[in-house]
């Protein structure tokens, strides 16, 4: 693969970081299961899992702050970086919580890769203050950082790790320390800075809604492994397992046997009743009989009496109150189906009909773990 | 008048509070009482007595600065220049020594098991009657000891190395076992508490070990170190075993002038010595910090913000 000169003219234009086969382990759990991934030029990709699916694990490997147990490829930007230290790969960490050098100033704690790579002082301040007023704190050099509040901290320690011009930058739930409307702004203020740089982010978030806004791609961990890769589309909407339905925010999974396929529509059987939906696993790997999930989110479900689509009888539970909406439960033949309103519908009868559109509905295989 | 008014609104205003305030105010009180009776108390007297004339086992009210004319005679100003010669070198060997080691205790063992018997392994020495763990050494420094037995044997030497002991180098090697922890614990504590990441962060933003070392882990450290240097000297100005069991008599240290001025009830010249040591105690203390805090223009920032 090396060798040809074709792929040679062809490295500028080959992936920042490629994994291959990373294994690792604390004492007898294997948090990391065979992970591979590419991710490429300037690109923001966003590593979502649940608490322990080993996103922070994945990322301290990629800093080299943790030597993985096995590995079969690691190369950034086309080197390989298997065992170069930590301080060698030119990769930088936002830490969850900033991390930032308490005995130095904000103008020290972002010249301080700098100052390690023997910059003469006059340069380095040059590159800090211009890397602070990227960041909006123009004018705080010489604060201290106890006199900052967590927004500005937060921005310090993205000044400190891209002022040396990293490959990638590396975030671990950067965010996750901010109060909500911080978090809305630095979530923009990301997406500009990256924009601004054209570095390559690599951001862990255990937050759908932040993958889903900030990222060109998303991993979606799980346990170890890879359960989906995609665009944030891709994983909004066509999530491929039970597991990606409910992560992705689906509030509506149900189990149920496939009956037969239509084009790339799929008639399910859910507990005696019928209904349709899209498939999103590969059709050829579904056959009829297949265990089969179908999942709806609450604002595709509708009420509705001119039995349109999926059509099925509903007894009304209570309202939940969830402040800009209501969710309202219903029994239904499917089990138990949610449904989302933006006010409180009036006059709705406690037993009507609900429908859902079978383009909205996502069918796909179950894995072994959610057969039973 | 106007003050008393006050007074009162504040008493109603904190009425609910008021009997934890005025526990809080009378622990302060206390705790300060105390530490004036015990040791700012004997401190002065030692100044006034000092400066007072004898007059066989009392004294004469009278001011002079007879007895630091007794007590500053020319072998006694080489006692004391040795003993802070023998300190200071003892002291900064001790951090040498020190400083790796609570470091690697503190962030470099991942077992706590292994942490925690390392920590009492540290202490048990004090269990130990100071004159029975240093006289040990004698046995293994003298003429027919450990090391010389074994240099003989081995046909090294002809004849046994005799500086080994009843010299500087025994002193300054039996100063060196006590005084470890003292110089050990507080950087130890210290050096725990720099968090993780921070030195995480300083190899990801290209640091290499010893980088880390100086810039974030040392200047973090410096209250430990300091006090570690305080801990450690201060009370090696006041060791006379040492100097006792393994000097022979040729490394005479200052504790051992108190001894005889006090055998002699010559109580106005050790009042003088204590002054003089307290005084050197002091202006050693201002030293270190000033060295410490003119290290590094960062180190002072930290060390402002931990005194004040
Ligand atoms: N230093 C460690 N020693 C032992 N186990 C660890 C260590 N660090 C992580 N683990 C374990 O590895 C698994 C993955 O941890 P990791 O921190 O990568 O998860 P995460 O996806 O980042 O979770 P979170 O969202 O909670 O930060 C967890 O089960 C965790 O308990
Ligand atoms: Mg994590």
């Amino acid at each position: 693969m090396e060798g040809t000169p074709a792929i040679c003219a062809e490295s500028a234009r080959s992936p920042i970081l490629q994994l291959g086969g990373v294994w690792h382990s604390y004492g007898a759990v294997t948090v990391l299961h065979n992970i591979s991934l590419h991710v490429e030029r300037g690109e923001f990709l966003t590593l979502l899992g649940p608490s322990g699916s080993g996103k922070s694990t994945l990322l301290r490997i990629i800093a080299g702050l943790e030597n993985p147990q096995k590995v079969a490829m690691m190369l950034l930007d086309g080197m390989d970086i298997t065992w170069a230290p930590a301080n060698e790969r030119n990769v930088s960490t936002v830490f969850q919580h900033f991390a930032l050098f308490p005995h130095m100033s904000v103008g020290e704690n972002v010249e301080y890769s700098l100052k390690l790579r023997r910059i003469p002082a006059p340069e380095r301040r040059r590159r800090a203050e211009s890397m602070l007023s990227l960041v909006r704190l123009t004018g705080k050099y010489d604060r201290r950082i106890y006199q900052l509040s967590g927004g500005e901290r937060q921005r310090v320690a993205l000044a400190r790790s891209l002022v040396m011009g990293p490959d990638i930058l590396l975030l671990d739930e950067p965010l996750g320390a901010l109060d909500e409307r911080l978090r809305l702004d630095m979530q923009r203020e990301l997406i500009e800075l990256r924009r601004a740089t054209g570095v390559t982010f690599i951001l862990v978030t255990h937050s759908q809604e932040e993958a889903v806004s900030m990222s060109d791609r998303i991993a979606l961990m799980r346990a170890g492994t890879i359960e989906q890769l995609g665009s944030p589309n891709d994983l909004f909407s066509r999530p491929q397992t039970e597991f990606a339905a409910r992560f992705m925010g689906f509030e509506n999974v149900m189990h149920g046997i496939l009956r037969a396929k239509r084009g790339d529509l799929a008639e399910v059987d859910v507990g005696g009743a019928t209904l349709l939906g899209r498939m999103v696993s590969k059709s050829a790997a579904m056959n009829p009989g297949d265990r089969v999930f179908a999942a709806i989110r609450a604002e595709h479900v509708e009420v509705d009496c001119q039995r349109t689509g999926n059509s099925v009888t509903a007894v009304r539970g209570d309202p939940i109150y969830k402040g800009r909406y209501y969710d309202i439960p219903f029994s239904t033949q499917l089990g138990t189906l949610i449904a989302r309103f933006g006010e409180l519908p009036v006059n709705l009868a406690c037993k009507t009909n609900i429908t859902f559109s079978p383009e909205r509905c996502v069918v796909g295989v179950l894995g072994p773990e959610g057969i039973h | 008048m106007s003050v008393i008014v006050l007074d009162k609104d504040a008493a109603v205003s904190h009425l609910q509070r008021r009997p934890r305030v005025s526990l809080e105010r009378g622990a302060i009180i206390l705790v300060t009482a105390l530490w004036v009776l015990g040791a700012l108390m004997p401190i002065l007297a030692l100044f006034v007595i000092s400066v007072l004339r004898a007059k066989g086992l009392s004294f004469d009210f009278s001011l002079t600065l007879q007895a630091y004319r007794d007590v500053l005679v020319d072998f006694r100003l080489e006692i004391i220049l040795r003993t802070l010669r023998v300190v200071a070198v003892v002291t900064l060997i001790e951090f040498l020594l020190g400083y790796p080691f609570a470091i690697w205790l503190a962030k470099g063992i991942r077992s706590g098991l292994a942490k925690s018997i390392i920590l009492v392994l540290l202490v048990v020495p004090f269990f130990l009657s100071p004159a029975a763990r240093t006289i040990v050494w004698r046995s293994i420094l003298g003429n027919d000891g450990l090391i010389n037995n074994l240099l003989l044997s081995v046909g090294l030497v002809d004849t046994p190395v005799s500086w080994l002991l009843f010299s500087e180098f025994a002193v300054h090697l039996g100063l060196i076992g006590p005084y470890f922890p003292s110089m050990v614990w507080p950087i130890f504590i210290s050096v725990s508490l720099i968090d993780d990441e921070l030195i995480k962060a300083s190899r990801d933003l290209g640091a290499t070990g010893l980088q880390t070392l100086w810039y974030v882990v040392t200047p973090l450290a410096v209250p430990g170190i300091v006090a570690g240097f305080l801990f450690t000297a201060i009370p090696m100005l006041g060791d006379n075993v040492a100097s006792t069991l393994l000097g022979g008599g040729r490394v005479a240290l200052i504790a051992e002038s108190f001894d005889d001025l006090i055998r002699a009830m010559n109580f106005t010249g050790a009042a003088a010595l204590g002054a003089i040591l307290v005084v050197a105690v002091i202006a050693t203390a201002l030293i270190i910090r000033w060295v410490l805090v003119h290290l590094d223009r960062n180190n002072g920032h930290r060390l402002k913000v931990m005194s004040s």
